[in-house]
């Protein structure tokens, strides 16, 4: 029988937000359209236009010794050309933002390939050959409902910010202030790249979500939202587990891991 | 003598808070006032962009009561020392006022009251003995007390004191 993934358990629409984002099969919500020099600028390691920097030949022209891996696994586009690896780091308020670094991991890793991501409390960082990076980056994280620009934030260094309160605009704190809120517009404005260096024209990410808008579709439990408590089919995998590791790990009998 | 803690549900802009201090020490119950809050750098301190000037748009100078005081947090909340509690409608309704997205108002013991063991190392016994009593537990032990602390005239002669505290 061939095996179904189930991505994720739990009832309650949370978990089905977090199976929605790890589904790779699921498309998730596009609510914005970035132009693609504008990711570019934010993410400021490369002059929009300018081509791609290379760290080895393309494959093809390599000589490279036989290796069976090698004719298994097909390489990304961007392994073929030798682009060099970049990275875009996310960091997510905890005041219901769509995604949260252990959900981006996850889901990252469910739906792309070439992909190597480093999961912190607050921040959560992609490295990936530069062209595929700025295709996910525009396509996945900033253009769909994985991306609100009040509660998620593109920060490459300097990050704290995702367990404070918001601000007055109801923007998540940046010591940097890398993104201000227009209060003409009521739009998102990049004025700074990902580590904080001006931009010469700011980058328009479009309007935040509405608190009800982000309460439908966030992946994290809160207790004025939805309590992880509630969800007991949760609670019991994540018992499971544990019971698992800890009873397991220091008895490793029969008996242990009898009722999991 | 009695403090609260005045803890917005959002940080605030310095226009925000500006508007708060004036109101606040606009009342005669009020001693001091210390600023809690994310400190906002002047320049990136960390990363590729190291150096480059932040111009934070809230670290900026407000004027309170006619002193210009330089912000360099971004409040988050404030712990006020007052003589007696015969005032506090008068900062409920101030709250009321300005923090429309939700407040709390705590009264309760927040900073100290006492010189340390510390404070005699550092400062000696006798400047210790001798100093204002009212500065004592004003500031963070590490900041300095002309970027840290501003005294605000009273019309009864008597002062205010106010002071910033910093947290990452």
């Amino acid at each position: 029988m061939a095996y179904e993934p189930q991505y994720y358990p739990g009832k309650t629409k949370i978990a089905q937000n977090r199976r929605n984002h790890m589904n790779p099969n699921v498309e998730l919500e596009k609510l914005r359209e970035i132009p693609d020099d504008d990711i570019v600028k934010i993410m400021g390691q490369r002059q929009p236009g300018e081509d791609y920097k290379t760290v080895h030949p393309p494959l093809e022209e390599m000589d490279l010794p036989e290796d069976y891996v090698r004719d298994l696994v097909e390489p990304i586009s961007g392994a073929k050309e030798g682009h060099r690896i970049r990275y875009i780091q996310f960091a997510d308020s905890m005041y219901n933002a769509p995604a949260q670094p252990y959900d981006r991991a996850r889901t990252y890793m469910w739906r792309f390939r070439g992909v190597d991501t480093g999961t912190l409390s607050g921040r959560q960082v992609i490295e990936m050959r530069e062209s595929n990076l700025e295709e996910i980056a525009k396509n996945f994280c900033i253009d769909t409902a994985f991306y609100d620009p009040a509660v998620c934030g593109i920060r490459g260094a300097t990050v704290h910010g995702h367990s404070l309160r918001l601000d007055e605009n109801g923007l998540m704190f940046d010591a940097l202030q890398r993104y201000v809120y227009d209060e003409k517009t009521g739009h998102v404005l990049y004025v700074k790249d990902q580590v904080g260096k001006p931009l010469d024209e700011p980058v328009d990410v479009g309007e935040p979500l509405s608190p009800e808008k982000l309460v439908e579709i966030t992946t994290i439990y809160r207790k004025d939202n939805i309590p992880m408590r509630e969800d007991t089919e949760l609670i019991k995998v994540v018992k499971r587990i544990h019971r698992a590791r800890t009873l397991g790990g220091y008895m490793p009998t029969e008996d242990t891991f009898k009722d999991l | 003598m009695i403090e609260i803690e005045v803890f917005p549900h959002r940080y605030l802009k310095a226009k925000t808070t500006e508007r708060f201090l004036n109101e606040i020490y606009s009342l005669s119950t009020v001693d001091r006032v210390i600023i809690h809050g994310q400190p906002l750098p002047k320049t990136v301190y960390y990363g590729p962009a190291r150096g480059t000037p932040v111009n934070h748009s809230e670290r900026k100078i407000i004027d309170v009561h006619g002193v210009p005081v330089e912000l360099t947090v971004m409040a988050g909340r404030f712990w006020i020392t007052l003589k007696d509690d015969s005032e506090m409608d008068k900062i409920e309704e101030v709250c009321k006022s300005l923090f429309h997205y939700g407040y709390n108002i705590k009264v309760g013991k927040f900073t100290r009251d006492k010189s340390t063991v510390t404070d005699y190392i550092k400062y000696g016994e006798m400047l210790v003995n001798m100093m204002d009593r009212t500065l004592i537990g004003l500031t963070d032990p590490r900041s300095k007390y002309e970027s840290s602390v501003k005294i605000i005239p009273k019309d009864s002669k008597k002062e205010h004191a106010e002071s910033f505290s910093g947290h990452i």
